[in-house]
């Protein structure tokens, strides 16, 4: 069905399919009265021969007695030259005369004296339509009743059936026509300004997103108001993409033009011993250029609309037990308390676990970056919950929302990537998780929380 | 094979060919031409004389001469009862017996000729495009001419009923016409002129006071006129009488001129003719132009088609007579005539009219 995936083919055929069948109810009712008119002005030569004929009915020699008028029958042929049969019936239902021996009518006396009735019939391969008028005698000494039934052929009926219907067709089919034709038209019109809108979007630039201005029916300018939404909200996404980039080459040149430096400085050395203290250098910067390039890419990947994650059912305590097996020794060296504090039992949560100890990781880095000196993870459930706290100097309140932007610090000395938070919003995103920083719980710090949805048994 | 069984199948062969002759006088049997083709055969049962027969079947031949033609000329009760009994024996019938073919045609026993009528035919002349009336044969009186030793030749209906009248004695059977009650066309004239005037019944009345011989047929008519045992013949078929005038120097024709009678030959192709395209192929010669000039000029039938004018054509009759002459036409009015009350009522009406006046026992003893 190609009709049904084209709007113009839907409209049409949903606006055609009650004028066709109008159409046909039409020419049915036309078709039936067109016979009715037809049978009426025919039935009055059945009537009148009839009649003729039953006036000439006496009672004569003790039986019934007919002086047949020869016009009476010239009458019931009418123009059509139709073929003519009478027959004279008694009281008792026997032929009298007639040249044709016709069945009798089925129908009863009318309620008057004077009875006609009509039908349509078969005889002798012959269709005929019949009359047969019920009287009496007009005698005052014999009151005998006496049937007179007439009959003739059909084809002036036909004729006049046929010439009333082909002047209705005539009409409805050229009404039809021009209905089908204006609704052709109106469907098309009606569609136009889609034609102009699809060729107002096919000609654009891919590159610009600026608003389409167009005039458009009303309709179709909530479609245009709902594009050019979209249009704005593209810009904006292009805008921060083109900032990240900027950023991300910014972060990355910084360090590697230390590197050069560095490495230069070494080279006009002859001491060994300098070359070692370059290398170590170098070897530490480049490290952490590798990680700034590892999580650009890890945001990266998770920025990407069509990334779909495929999330399996798993346990946030191993998640964090194993977070704080990765970061102790670290933590320990550096002289801060990583502790965690699990809920009991199982924390089911749907999610991906590389993603989630990415999270924990950049939390446990953010939080040692900016000289927090205790961290604590925990785990809670009903909605399950994954918390890192700490006691650095927090977040001011209005800039929380700020930190979540990639490429925000808190502080500018150069240490953080300002990455880390942009990440774990991402990844909270991808676990339809919702994240809120908050105040620790002795008013100082931080408390990152995250909290899941219960998964779906 | 024994002398006696020899002698048994000359003797049954013998009586087959003395009935085939027999036969022969009422029947023609024209073969096709050599090498014209398959012979196509075609049927024809009429009530049409064969000389009158004979120039047009000839005519037609030489236009198709493939076809070979069986002619049968019957009377109009032996056709009508043939053709009841045997729808599916003839190609085309032919009869002056108006009314019977009409019914016949009524019934559906007849085949559309298929636009073989040509417009220009007299409406009056043809119903449905199945029955078609193809001459035009006006009812006449003849007189011998020893009638004028007593009055003056009748011109029309009105002086025949005063010469009736006036010269009663002098008439007094030598005076015939047809008898409604044997003939068929006889009544059918009479039901047509107690129409058409209803001073006719004066004039059976008058005819029976001169004890009108009643007879059966034209033919009878004639005969007695040319014996000179007659002196007016009235109602004879124009058609057949016209030719024996002609021979017979004491006969004239007259042809009423306030108003006259006229009977056609009425054909039509049957329903279950064996051979309905040969058949609707002889009607259309009957009814083209030179099948109508056959009919004017090489016989005395009359013909009717429009185009064909000059003696011997209704064209020149009509001009002659005006509007005088009385076409039935071909309508459903003519079943009229065969209803049977009014057969019944008319019989018995000219039966009385027929009495009323004439002379009883005591008058003719005086």
């Amino acid at each position: 069905m190609r009709v049904a995936h084209s709007l113009y083919g839907r409209l049409l055929a949903w606006l055609a399919l009650p004028l066709l069948s109008l159409g046909a109810l039409l020419l049915l009712q036309a078709g039936w009265q067109a016979k009715a008119t037809a049978d009426r002005a025919h039935d009055r030569l059945l009537d009148a021969a009839s009649l003729a004929i039953a006036e000439q009915v006496q009672w004569q020699d003790g039986r019934l007695w007919l002086d047949l008028p020869p016009a009476a029958l010239e009458m019931l042929a009418g123009d059509a030259e139709e073929r003519v049969f009478y027959s004279l019936v008694d009281q008792q239902g026997r032929h009298i005369t007639g040249n044709a021996e016709l069945p009798a009518h089925p129908g009863a006396d009318a309620e008057s004296g004077d009875t006609l009735l009509y039908r349509d019939l078969e005889w002798q391969g012959l269709a005929l339509r019949q009359g047969v008028r019920r009287s009496r005698l007009e005698d005052w000494r014999n009151r005998e009743r006496f049937e007179v039934r007439v009959a003739h052929t059909r084809e002036g009926r036909d004729a006049l059936r046929q010439a009333l219907l082909r002047g209705n067709l005539a009409g409805i089919l050229g009404m039809g026509a021009l209905a089908v034709a204006s609704l052709l038209l109106a469907v098309r019109a009606a569609l136009k300004p889609l034609t102009r809108l699809r060729h107002a979007i096919r000609a654009r630039d891919p590159r610009t997103l600026v608003p389409l201005e167009l005039s458009l029916p009303r309709e179709l300018a909530e479609l245009r108001e709902a594009l050019n939404e979209l249009l704005v909200r593209m810009r904006r996404v292009r805008a921060n993409q083109e900032r990240f980039i900027g950023d991300a080459s910014h972060q990355l040149r910084t360090p590697l033009a230390g590197i050069s430096a560095r490495a230069e400085l070494a080279l006009r050395d002859t001491d060994p011993e300098a070359w070692r203290d370059a290398l170590t250098t170098i070897q530490a910067t480049s490290e952490r250029t590798a990680r700034l390039a590892m999580q650009l890419l890890s945001l990266t990947r998770l920025d990407n609309p069509e990334y779909q994650a495929t999330h399996r059912p798993l346990d946030l305590n191993a998640c964090v037990r194993r977070a704080v097996r990765d970061h102790w020794t670290s933590c320990r060296q550096a002289g801060v308390d990583l502790g965690a504090e699990c809920a009991e039992g199982e924390v089911a949560v749907n999610g991906t676990e590389w993603q989630l100890e990415e999270a924990l990781a950049n939390l446990i880095d953010n939080a040692r970056r900016y000289g927090a000196r205790r961290i604590t993870l925990a785990t809670l459930r009903s909605p399950p919950r994954l918390v890192v706290e700490d006691d650095g100097p927090g977040i001011a309140p209005e800039r929380r929302l700020l930190a979540l932007r990639p490429f925000h610090r808190g502080r500018d000395d150069g240490e953080g990537s300002g990455l880390g938070l942009a990440i774990v919003d991402g990844i909270a995103r991808t676990h339809r998780a919702r994240l809120t920083l908050d105040a620790g719980a002795e008013g100082g710090g931080l408390r990152v929380e995250l909290r899941f949805a219960e998964p779906s048994p | 094979m024994t002398p006696r069984r020899l002698a048994r199948l000359t003797a049954l062969i013998a009586l087959w060919v003395l009935s085939a002759l027999a036969h022969a006088q009422q029947s023609l049997h024209l073969p096709a031409a050599e090498g014209a083709g398959t012979p196509r055969p075609l049927v024809i049962h009429a009530a049409l004389d064969l000389p009158q027969a004979r120039p047009l079947l000839a005519a037609f031949q030489r236009r198709h001469p493939e076809v070979a033609v069986t002619y049968h000329n019957l009377t109009t009760l032996d056709l009508h009862e043939r053709f009841l009994a045997h729808p599916d024996a003839a190609d085309v019938v032919i009869s002056s017996a108006m009314p019977w073919q009409f019914a016949l045609a009524n019934a559906g026993h007849a085949r559309p000729l298929g636009g073989h009528i040509t417009d220009a035919w007299p409406a009056w002349a043809r119903w449905r495009d199945e029955l078609v009336a193809f001459t035009f044969e006006p009812i006449v009186m003849v007189v011998h001419q020893e009638l004028t030793n007593i009055a003056e030749v009748p011109r029309n209906h009105a002086e025949l009923l005063t010469l009736l009248e006036e010269r009663r004695e002098a008439l007094t059977g030598r005076v015939a016409t047809y008898d409604p009650v044997v003939s068929g066309v006889g009544r059918t004239y009479a039901m047509e002129e107690s129409r058409l005037s209803p001073r006719y019944w004066d004039l059976v009345a008058a005819l029976g006071a001169a004890e009108a011989k009643l007879v059966a047929t034209t033919g009878e008519m004639l005969d007695g006129l040319e014996d000179g045992s007659l002196l007016i013949g009235y109602n004879l078929l124009g058609s057949y009488a016209l030719p024996r005038v002609e021979a017979h120097p004491d006969l004239a024709l007259v042809v009423p001129d306030d108003y006259a009678l006229v009977t056609q030959r009425v054909a039509f192709v049957p329903r279950q003719a064996p051979h309905p395209e040969t058949g609707t192929r002889f009607v259309a010669f009957l009814l083209s132009e030179a099948g109508q000039r056959v009919i004017a000029k090489q016989t005395s039938l009359g013909a009717l088609h429009p185009g064909v004018t000059g003696p011997g054509s209704a064209a020149a009759l009509r001009k002659r007579l005006e509007d005088a002459l009385r076409p039935p036409g071909l309508g459903p009015g003519l079943l009229a005539g065969l209803d049977r009350l009014k057969r019944q009522a008319l019989l018995a009406r000219w039966r009385r009219e027929f009495r009323r006046a004439q002379p009883s026992a005591p008058s003719t003893a005086e």
